[in-house]
């Protein structure tokens, strides 16, 4: 006989509120404040009520002068909103590394490259305790829920850097945390009774989408601010004249597909086996009309096409690729018999994108390319499972089963993974020691990992396109090296909250528990060890790259940028 | 894979013509220099030192002294080079002399080792892929113990005593530790297929739940001899290594010593 099913309440979404203290007093508050006292809340569909996003989807804080809301580079999920006081965002120059709990960018000198001749014998994660100090000019306060890190010496940073402020009634961080870019700019509060709603982005969302007022601003910061340079930028529309892009601009959509929080679901999936392209949210359809093309802005999204009785990934896309030229400039020259979009376009995780409509194209973007920078015709009589040149190749230089294997693992989010090829490894672990080396006696990868055929993806941090990792550092101190944009981790601001650790998706973050110079472990006051985040940093600081990849004697490991398949399917080949 | 057959092409190369050039070098000098042993001795002896570099090489990796990978080529073709260099350096003649002669032993056994190392990397790493079920080396003693106490749990929890009794007498010594190291290197599967035989010579007397706990140490079966082969295989990846540096050390000490007996006892000699 069946066991009994386990019968439970259906999870909801606001089943985990962003602030559990949030009371009807301060949503009557927020209710009157503007914007929100200007939004209609019968627009509002009855499962989400305006009152409701209020309650759950926002929390509200309050700064004490000079500490920081959100840091320059830094990931955020969330937009502010002043309620009360001010704020001030530094314009120019930026604020130096070291003010935002980062580490300096540079080189380790000579002397602490051959220190590391008698340091490999001390235990590993030894720091002294003025290594641990705050670092100068930064200090933290330690609130009810989290941390706050403040500027200790602020009249020297409002002299020596140019400034503006923000007063009550002003949003920011709206687009930092719809596209997930990174936050283009630091602010920090600018007065002692600072009083900010912060709206996470699943509130901000619902609140663009209901209020005509809220989307229409938003989406003029985002025009303003963001798309003319991103358009500008983008190969397809050099060709236009600033009126012509000016015009484009004003018919671009913006849509955000998949779930913001993908990590967390992609761990739960990957561990029930469940990770299917079927289940993933669709942006283009196969064989629907192509009314625009896409354009992905932040995240990545997999090329598909139906095959038996589900999918078959053919390629995936990130930020900075487009899809559907190909069939719009088909139609466009041959309206006599138009094809159809050849392939599906779902998000995976999270994706943000910008729809050029078919108009504007036909209109405006095709008519500016040159012949050479059209693409290719398609064939007039189309057979519709036959596979585009690109994508088929694709599939042949790197294979459709290792194409399928790293699109499973999201592996397509790493700039530097590290690739190992097992028919030339000797597991002689020489990477293993170069890494234990190069870092104070304590390797910073496992040399295992997911494999398909003779190709393994080892355990070390892949400095992924979107980092994950770097949303809700409280101190700052995991953040992208400024020079080359690798991900790292100052160990002396860390201050061991597993932020970073529970949201990597790969398990490439490893919690530590330091010792002092005595090699006795630290240990905090209620005597429980003090740990701090570790991980893989590309040997930033060190001459020569990686050690790991210089230290292979059989040539086969290598950082390989899985964002782009090229560099694999060269390595594949070589 | 293009890029290690031009390195293997580039290497071979390198490796004839310095070979032609080193004979040709020593038919046209070896008499006609009256300090030619020493010449060729010195070049040994540099050659030598390169060779053992490499092991310093690995030990500073955290210094750019390049990559291990170019080092290795360095030390494969010219470990090669250096074999022609001894015999040079002998004349192609026997040693004579206890001294030499373990000289001589200490550098054919080295040789020899390194030959069988650069065999081993390319060969086995193939192998161990293509069996699967990849594992990291210190893990395999933990992995082996849960194998056993899930086969226990099988072989004891059978309500007829023939499994336990099958488990006591042929599958508990197979999992107490690593087996069949040497069936594994040569790749015999002799081992695991009669296992797998009495095993399913046990199906005969067993009940539709005792050939699904049959199964399912069937399957224990495999997943060890599967450890094992990765251990044994694993294993002479590493062990090669615990000859050829000891007998390099050997080789460095006693060319040092035959460096300084050649000065200090030739009295001039050519």
């Amino acid at each position: 006989m069946a066991a009994a099913p386990t019968i439970l309440e259906r999870p909801q979404r606001w089943d985990a509120a962003f602030d559990a203290d949030m009371a009807d007093a301060d949503v009557d508050r927020l209710l009157a404040t503007a914007p929100f006292s200007t939004m209609e809340a019968e627009k509002f569909p009855k499962r989400t009520p305006l009152r409701d996003i209020l309650r759950n989807d926002t929390r509200i804080l309050k700064f004490r002068k000079g500490e920081i809301i959100v840091r320059q580079g830094d990931y955020g999920t969330s937009a502010f909103l002043i309620l009360k006081g001010a704020a001030r965002i530094v314009l120019k120059p930026d604020l130096a590394p070291a003010l935002l709990g980062r580490q300096a960018p540079g080189k380790k000198g000579i002397f602490r490259t051959l220190a590391q001749l008698w340091n490999g014998t001390r235990p590993p994660e030894t720091f002294s305790r003025l290594q641990l100090q705050q670092a100068a000019g930064l200090g933290a306060r330690q609130t009810k829920t989290d941390v706050r890190v403040f500027l200790q010496d602020l009249p020297r940073v409002l002299s020596e850097h140019r400034t503006d402020t923000m007063t009550s009634g002003d949003l920011f961080g709206e687009i930092g945390a719809l596209s997930r870019m990174p936050r283009a700019a630091t602010i920090f509060a600018d007065t002692d009774d600072a009083e900010l709603l912060e709206i996470r982005w699943q509130g901000l969302r619902d609140l663009m989408k209901y209020s005509d007022g809220l989307r229409t601003h938003v989406n003029k910061i985002y025009r303003e601010r963001a798309l003319a340079s991103y358009l500008r930028a983008t190969p397809m529309f050099q060709h236009l004249t600033k009126e012509q892009l000016d015009r484009v601009a004003e018919q671009v959509e913006f849509a955000t597909y998949g779930d913001y929080d993908w990590s967390g679901e992609y761990k739960r999936l990957a561990q029930a086996g469940t990770v299917r392209p079927e289940k993933e949210p669709v942006i283009v359809q196969e064989g629907d009309y192509p009314n625009g093309i896409v354009l992905l802005r932040a995240g990545f999204a997999r090329l598909s096409q139906k095959f038996g009785g589900g999918e078959r990934t053919l390629n995936y896309i990130g930020a900075g690729h487009h899809y559907g030229l190909r069939e719009l400039a088909h139609n466009w020259r041959h309206p006599e018999a138009p094809v159809n979009f050849k392939f599906s376009v779902r998000a995976i995780g999270y994706t943000h994108l910008l729809i050029v409509p078919t108009r504007a194209m036909e209109e405006i973007v095709l008519p500016s390319l040159p012949k050479d920078e059209l693409p290719a015709p398609l064939e007039l009589a189309p057979d519709e499972s036959e596979e585009a040149p690109a994508a088929a190749g694709v599939r042949e230089n790197v294979g459709a089963e290792v194409l399928e294997f790293l699109t499973e693992n999201r592996f397509f989010n790493g700039t530097a993974s590290m690739v190992i090829d097992l028919d030339r490894c000797t597991r002689c672990d020489d990477c293993v020691r170069a890494c234990a080396a190069t870092h104070d006696n304590n390797p910073r990868f496992l040399r295992h990992g997911p494999t398909t055929g003779s190709l393994m993806v080892a355990n070390a941090c892949m400095h992924c396109a979107d980092p994950v990792c770097m949303i809700g550092c409280p101190t700052g101190a995991i953040h992208r090296e400024s020079f080359a944009g690798q991900v790292v981790i100052n160990p002396d601001t860390c201050i061991g909250c597993k932020a970073c650790f529970n949201n990597c998706p790969y398990d490439a973050i490893r919690m530590v528990e330091i010792r002092d110079t005595n090699g006795e472990f630290m240990v905090d006051q209620e005597m429980k060890p003090i740990a701090k985040a570790t991980k893989c940093d590309l040997c930033v600081e060190s001459y020569g790259g990686p050690s790991c990849e210089r230290a292979c004697p059989h040539g086969a490991l290598s950082r390989l940028n899985l964002n782009n398949l090229d560099a694999l399917a060269k390595w594949l080949k070589l | 894979m293009k890029r290690f057959r031009r390195q293997f092409f580039i290497g071979t190369v390198a490796l004839l013509v310095a070979t032609a050039a080193a004979l040709w070098a020593h038919r046209r000098w070896h008499h006609a220099l009256p300090d030619y042993a020493y010449l060729s001795g010195w070049v040994l002896f540099v050659a030598l030192f390169v060779l053992t570099f490499f092991n310093a090489r690995k030990k500073l990796s955290f210094l750019p002294l390049g990559k291990a990978e170019t080092w290795l080529q360095i030390h494969i073709y010219l470990g090669f080079f250096t074999v022609v260099l001894f015999l040079i350096h002998l004349n192609f003649r026997l040693p004579h002399g206890g001294f030499e002669l373990t000289l001589a032993w200490l550098f054919t056994l080295v040789s020899a080792s390194g030959v069988a190392g650069l065999f081993f990397s390319r060969t086995l790493p193939v192998r161990l892929a293509s069996r699967g079920g990849e594992v990291l080396f210190e893990k395999i003693p933990a992995l082996r113990q849960t194998l056993r106490t899930a086969a226990e749990t099988l072989a004891f929890d059978a309500p007829t005593p023939f499994i336990a009794e099958f488990y006591t007498q042929r599958l508990a010594p197979f999992f107490a530790g690593p087996k069949n190291g040497w069936r594994h290197f040569f790749e015999s599967r002799r081992p695991l297929n009669a296992l797998m035989a009495e095993l399913e010579d046990l199906r005969r007397f067993a009940n539709a739940a005792e050939q699904e706990k049959i199964e399912k140490l069937a399957a224990l079966v495999r997943q060890k001899d599967g450890l094992d082969y990765h251990r044994s295989l694993q294993l002479a990846l590493k062990q090669w290594l615990f000859v050829h540096i000891p007998l390099t050390y050997g080789l460095v000490v006693f060319t040092l010593a035959h460096l300084v007996l050649v000065f200090g006892f030739s009295g001039g000699a050519r």
